[in-house]
């Protein structure tokens, strides 16, 4: 997906969030384009533009390319300036963010060799059990408990859940999807882990807007966490207040 | 199996003579750049027509004492090195890694001992005359001689040298040493010649002298030394202990150093990020980091367990004693093992002393050793508010990791150390 965020001073304008199509530049653009309709911004000369994430560099308009981790502090620490833990879970990778005092990114590990601990997962999962995300979400919070699903990889965590489906009697589904959300959380928790999860952690990514897993997750915590309205354009957000900064600063 | 890969011997020295011809025609090479590649292929083209000339060839693992080798003058084969040098000169290693694999091996096992098995197994490498290695610097070390041994049907001795460095344990491994020489003297049928070891010793001290000399000169804001010109410190180390060319080289490159000390030049330019390394970069990428470490303005100017010598001189009159003294003396042998107190403090001293703004570790995935330091070290540092970037890689297969990936953690780490 491609995301645009644009901002006016400090208040954010408009964001825009579109498929991305094969060509990385023209998405750039018809995103900017719907964002600047929206905002009702006619002019796009005195845009500045920081690009970031897979495709940044191919933004040729932009006058700089950050890398996302560096957007998602910014974005996250802008929202919740008291985040000092960022979990962003997207559609092909999670990352775990560490911010210091000034909301500056300060450490980071990522996830991107598997689908483990990521919305693919899910999505794989939601197809396996013939249900929308939205209704796993609910059915999650209705479980009493989990099946076991030992395994974190994508494929065999498949074999697992289909195992669960045709046993006899066969697990009661909210519990197998509760399994899944913990199987994925158990690999973000991990992850967390090896970084030092401090408080307060908030969540990113279009993956943050399943309640289920955001439920779990709490409960492996032990505490809520901060979650965006618009979990998915925290990097776009980032980008777009550090173009701000670079005016200021100019 | 596919027919028998070209000769790794071979392509190594072609690639060093490649580089020298297209070095010579630039006013920027340095002399003992020219002195390094001057080594290599007198090494290596040695080792390729040892058997031809009527030498012994004795094949030995990483920090196995080729002081005695040279001492004996038989003709040593470095064998990880001789992988290293295959990725990094030659980009190539996907074949013998393959034929390590079909070994057997699993794709667990570090690269560097699979494809030397590969190599060995396919004749990309000489058979030795004897295979000499030890439990330094790690497990699959110990496990790689045996191999090599059975592959390649020659006879071998295996070195059991102490973790710790007690009086005990080095008089131990004494006895190791002088039961080895027993054997390549049975082998070879030459005299160990005790004369030439301890002037081999007395190099060799001089050796780890300079490397301390050129470490201080690296201290320098700007640094002096090229972003990874520290490879070349350790080759020198690896392949030459103790010998006249090591001499040369390192005394060129030290008054090359100081020299560009005095006139305040810098080994990139407008230096911006000064780094301390761990472990080995990946090979067959050494060019796009030379690249990006300059596009960024960023240099390794210390390297805590590979450049950065444990305290003590060596003896020459004891020469046997020295040689075992030395290998606790080895900057990476203090990384492995139980770590103590000593090791992790040189991580902060050095951090400090150099200057340093950030650090990397190059997370070989085939090496367990290192990597169960990663959480040690990072701690180190972040106590002293160092970050550190964990890179996995690993040191010849490209399949682990691609340019494109390392570029993107790299820029990560450089724009996080930008904003601190």
């Amino acid at each position: 997906m491609t995301k645009v965020v644009v901002m006016e001073g400090d208040k954010i304008a408009s964001a825009v969030i579109i498929a991305s199509g094969e060509e990385a530049e023209a998405t750039a653009r018809q995103a900017i384009e719907q964002a600047l309709a929206s905002a009702e911004i006619n002019s796009s000369d005195e845009l500045y533009v920081v690009s970031t994430g897979i495709g940044g560099k191919s933004v040729s308009f932009g006058k700089q390319q950050k890398s996302i981790t560096t957007c998602l502090a910014r974005g996250i620490s802008s929202l919740f300036p008291s985040t000092r833990m960022l979990i962003d879970m997207g559609a092909e990778s999670s990352t775990i963010i560490k911010l210091n005092e000034r909301g500056r990114l300060a450490d980071w590990l990522g996830h991107d060799k598997c689908a483990a601990g990521t919305g693919m997962f899910l999505q794989q999962m939601a197809k396996l059990m013939q249900m929308p995300l939205e209704e796993m979400a609910r059915l999650s919070l209705q479980a009493r408990a989990a099946a076991e699903i030992t395994s974190t990889c994508a494929v065999f965590a498949e074999s697992e859940v289909i195992s669960h489906v045709h046993r006899d009697p066969p697990t009661p589904r909210e519990e197998i999807v509760a399994g899944i959300y913990s199987s994925l959380v158990g690999r973000i928790m991990a992850l967390a882990k090896r970084v030092g999860i401090e408080k307060d952690v908030a969540v990113s990514g279009g993956v943050a807007l399943n309640s289920g897993l955001i439920n779990t997750l709490e409960k492996e915590l032990g505490f809520c966490v901060l979650v965006p309205e618009k979990p998915q354009i925290v990097a776009a957000l980032g980008a777009a207040r550090i173009a701000g900064e670079n005016i200021e600063k100019a | 199996m596919k027919a028998a890969p070209k000769n790794k011997i071979d392509s190594i020295i072609r690639a060093c003579r490649l580089i020298m011809r297209m070095s010579q025609g630039s006013p920027d090479v340095r002399k003992s750049q020219t002195l390094y590649y001057t080594m290599l292929i007198k090494y290596f083209s040695r080792l390729l027509h040892a058997h031809e000339n009527g030498d012994f060839v004795a094949a030995h693992t990483v920090f196995f004492p080729a002081e005695l080798i040279y001492a004996m003058d038989l003709v040593p084969m470095h064998t990880e090195t001789t992988t290293w040098m295959t990725a990094l000169f030659t980009g190539e290693c996907s074949d013998i890694l393959a034929a390590g694999s079909s070994l057997g091996l699993a794709s667990e096992i570090c690269t560097p001992h699979r494809g030397l098995a590969g190599a060995f197994a396919t004749g990309a490498l000489p058979r030795p005359d004897v295979m000499l290695w030890s439990n330094m610097v790690c497990d699959n070390t110990a496990k790689s001689g045996e191999l090599i041994m059975e592959l390649c049907h020659c006879p071998g001795f295996f070195i059991d040298r102490p973790f710790k460095d007690s009086k005990y344990e080095v008089d131990y491994l004494v006895g190791e040493l002088r039961d080895m020489v027993q054997f390549l003297e049975a082998q070879s049928g030459k005299k160990m010649n005790w004369d030439r070891l301890s002037e081999i010793v007395a190099r060799m001290d001089k050796q780890i002298e300079l490397i301390r000399q050129i470490n201080e000169l690296r201290k320098n804001v700007p640094t002096p030394f090229a972003p990874l010109g520290f490879l070349e410190l350790l080759t020198i180390d690896y392949l030459f202990p103790g010998q006249p060319e090591a001499i040369e080289y390192l005394e060129t490159l030290h008054s090359e150093l100081s020299e560009s000390v005095k006139k305040g030049e810098e080994a990139v330019t407008d230096e911006r990020f000064r780094l301390m390394s761990f472990f080995i970069p990946p090979m067959y990428l050494m060019a796009f980091l030379e690249k990006i470490s300059r596009e960024y303005h960023a240099v390794s100017v210390i390297e805590p367990f590979f450049t950065y010598w444990g305290e003590g001189r060596l003896d020459p009159t004891q020469p046997l004693e020295s040689v075992a003294k030395k290998s606790y003396m080895i900057p990476e042998m203090r990384m492995y093992g139980p770590m103590d107190e000593r090791a992790l403090n040189s991580i902060v001293d050095c951090a400090q002393q150099y200057k340093i703004d950030g650090a990397v570790f190059y997370a070989d995935v085939g090496c367990r050793h290192s990597c169960a330091t990663i959480k040690l070290f990072k701690d180190t540092l972040n106590k002293i508010d160092i970050p550190m970037l964990t890179l996995d890689c690993d040191v010849v297969d490209p399949t682990i990791t691609s340019e494109e990936e390392v570029r993107e953690k790299l820029e990560c780490f450089f724009e996080l150390l930008e904003e601190r």
